[in-house]
């Protein structure tokens, strides 16, 4: 009663009965998917982007896709109220809206001819709807890339050789890359080669303590100083080409990537053999304090993926969605995705379980490599304390890592777009774009209030799940079907996230009025001679926060001025045939 | 698929196609897009001229244009397709 274990397996009811009941009835009630309509990876079949593909790869990607940092980390905020408010989330939103979000959206840009929400959001809610989606997402990346860059630094330098192991994976990657397409070695021997690669990686590197380099070097600022080096490996990879870098990266950092997750899922479920047991309260506090905040609404915005993520529903509308063989398989690559992301945060969830309170403390950013050696210990403890060690920091490395390079070249690919060929084309030059997009999010991260950026992010994400719900729901009033499932689960994220959101702007002007900045002790921001420069970046959160309240209020009442139109059966204007943001199009001229 | 095929893939099948989704499918669809802004340089260098766009003389244009000929109409669908910034997260 007092392991892991049994929690673990009431989620696997829980999700079972999710996907075999709920997700069943869902799917024939609303959308009543047919295996005979053709779906558009036939109908605009290009074999590139729209080409049918088996729903177990489908799954496979869509999960790989969406399961990142976002289960691993959340949790960690989310138990300064208790293990039980947390778990309560991960089961009962995921049941009623995780799953859901991810599904619908793959069905809705399947019934609109496997168009992504830019598009889509376009026909609903016009050209002003699309560019707050776009601005809303502009300002999204940035509070991602700051908190990845923030969590990178912060693990090369709390985990010895966990640098060094990452540069191992690089490198692996690379000559990986290399041998497969340039020399077209076997794509089986090159795989097992990188798993010697990684392993070698791993064991040579361990406890090699190069970070007491960097703090002789720097005088202990070492949070910058692997700011940087984390913005050299993402500047790279965004500007050199897909296949050379970011490509056989990804590929060869998949196999540890999984490994963890299998074995987490495997020490938390066997806890009742290994005798490990909970060591944190059920619950603790309503109100912690101003910060982090109330249980509502911050609980709900700490843990995105694993209850619900609006990046999923870019994932599954841009990419999933135009490879979808039948109808019929979008439940089980949506939903069957979602609801195995949920066991992934439930795992993660119980390597926080078994550490101390104390353990736990806001100011631990890597509880959760502790954690997952006090889970896996009793049974791989024979690899040694620092091994394992080494390998959960280096997970969690090139989870933010592989996520945070693709998020940097998006970001490139949005400046070239928004900057299009006019007076302000510099800003679209993919050194320059990538420079923007680096700078700004290394600022934002020496600042070092990490749980603030990662509510702030938290918020971002799950109002995008809420307004992408919104989207479903307008396309589901507007061919009559049933919109409850959507639009209550989609109300309560909107509201939930907007009231995070003040929340958050709150406890920065509040910072701000009291001259007692937000920072991360043991950081050069934390230090009194660099206090004004503190309360500086506290100001910009403030600004920052309101441009998101602003964009996502925009978005909230656009798409439910479209919503309660489509209910009035009132059809949107015709869309016109381009626009300033359209990929391709004209841009800004 | 056809669902025959999709019955016959079995346990196996279905863990293999997992573990490739899991691991390859991203890097394969984004090798197969590099692929295909190249061949919209070549089809646009070889057939520009018939578009009103001098980039190669008619001649050599005439000589490419049986190699070209089989890719026109899927080039011409994937040129043609409107793309969003949403469009390129992946």
């Amino acid at each position: 009663m007092d392991t892991p274990a049994l929690f673990v397996v009431l989620a696997l009811i829980a999700y079972g009965v999710a996907y075999f009941w709920y997700s069943r009835w869902y799917d024939r009630a609303v959308w009543a998917p047919d295996a005979g309509r053709t779906t558009p990876a036939h109908m605009l079949m290009d074999g590139v982007e729209y080409f049918p593909v088996s729903k177990y790869v489908l799954w496979g990607y869509q999960f790989k896709s969406v399961a990142a940092l976002g289960p691993i980390l959340g949790p960690f905020i989310a138990i300064q109220y208790g293990w039980l408010p947390a778990l309560a989330w991960i089961i009962i939103g995921n049941f009623f809206i995780g799953w859901l979000q991810d599904y619908s959206s793959i069905m809705v840009s399947l019934r609109n001819e496997g168009r992504s929400f830019g598009p889509i959001s376009y026909e609903f809610m016009g050209a002003r709807g699309r560019t707050t989606l776009l601005w809303f997402i502009i300002l999204y990346l940035l509070i991602i890339s700051a908190t990845f860059i923030f969590f990178i630094a912060t693990f090369f330098n709390i985990f010895p050789g966990v640098f060094w192991a990452t540069i191992g994976v690089l490198a692996t990657g690379v000559i990986a890359g290399r041998l497969l397409y340039r020399l077209r070695w076997n794509v089986g021997l090159v795989t097992l080669l990188a798993l010697v690669g990684v392993a070698l990686s791993i064991l040579i590197t361990t406890d090699v303590g190069v970070f007491h380099v960097a703090k002789n070097f720097l005088g202990g600022n070492t949070i910058l100083f692997w700011a940087i080096v984390t913005a050299v490996i993402l500047y790279l990879g965004s500007v050199l080409p897909l296949p050379s870098f970011i490509q056989p990266i990804n590929y060869v950092a998949f196999f540890p990537a999984f490994v963890a997750i299998v074995v987490i899922l495997v020490s938390a479920l066997i806890t009742p053999l290994t005798g490990v047991h909970l060591q944190q309260s059920a619950f603790k506090t309503f109100y912690p304090g101003l910060n982090p905040g109330p249980l509502w609404p911050i609980l709900f915005v700490a843990i995105a993926c694993g209850a619900i993520s609006g990046w999923h529903s870019l994932v599954s509308s841009s990419s999933t969605s135009k490879q979808v063989d039948i109808e019929t398989d979008a439940r089980p690559v949506g939903a069957g995705a979602m609801l195995t992301e949920g066991l992934l945060a439930l795992a993660s969830l119980a390597a926080y379980m078994v550490l101390s309170s104390k353990a736990t403390g806001l100011g631990s950013v890597g509880a959760w490599v502790t954690g997952a050696q006090v889970l896996t210990n009793p049974w791989l403890g024979f690899l040694g304390t620092a091994i394992l060690a080494t390998f959960f920091g280096l997970v969690l490395v090139v989870y933010a890592l592989t996520v945070q390079a693709l998020v940097t070249r998006f970001w490139r690919l949005v400046s070239a777009e928004l900057a299009g060929d006019g007076r302000y084309a510099v800003l679209g030059n993919k050194h320059v774009a990538t420079l923007i997009g680096l700078v700004i999010p290394v600022a934002f991260a020496i600042n070092g209030s990490w749980w603030n950026l990662w509510l702030y992010f938290g918020a971002s994400n799950q109002l995008l799940a809420g307004l992408a719900l919104m989207i479903v729901s307008i396309h589901l009033a507007k061919v009559r079907r049933d919109t409850r499932p959507s639009v209550i689960p989609a109300t309560f994220m909107i509201v939930t996230t907007l009231s995070a959101l003040v929340w958050e702007i709150i406890v920065f002007v509040n910072a701000v009025v009291t001259n007692k900045p937000l920072t991360q002790a043991g950081t050069t921001l934390a230090q009194p001679a660099w206090h004004a420069v503190a309360l500086t970046f506290n100001g910009i959160f403030v600004l920052f926060g309101a441009l998101l309240l602003y964009f996502g209020l925009r978005m909230t009442w656009s798409s439910y001025s479209a919503y309660f139109r489509m209910l009035r059966g009132v059809q949107p204007p015709a869309p016109q045939p381009s626009s300033s943001v359209a990929m391709g199009g004209a841009g800004r001229k | 698929m056809p669902e025959e095929e999709r019955k016959k893939l079995g346990v196996g099948g279905m863990l293999k196609g997992v573990m490739y989704g899991m691991a390859s499918h991203g890097n394969v669809t984004a090798a197969l897009r590099t692929r295909m802004y190249m061949e919209h340089l070549f089809m646009f260098i070889t057939l520009g001229d018939m578009l009103g766009i001098p980039v190669l003389p008619p001649y050599y244009s005439l000589r490419l244009l049986p190699y070209a000929v089989p890719n026109v109409k899927s080039w011409k669908q994937r040129v043609f397709r409107e793309r969003d910034f949403t469009d390129a997260l992946y």
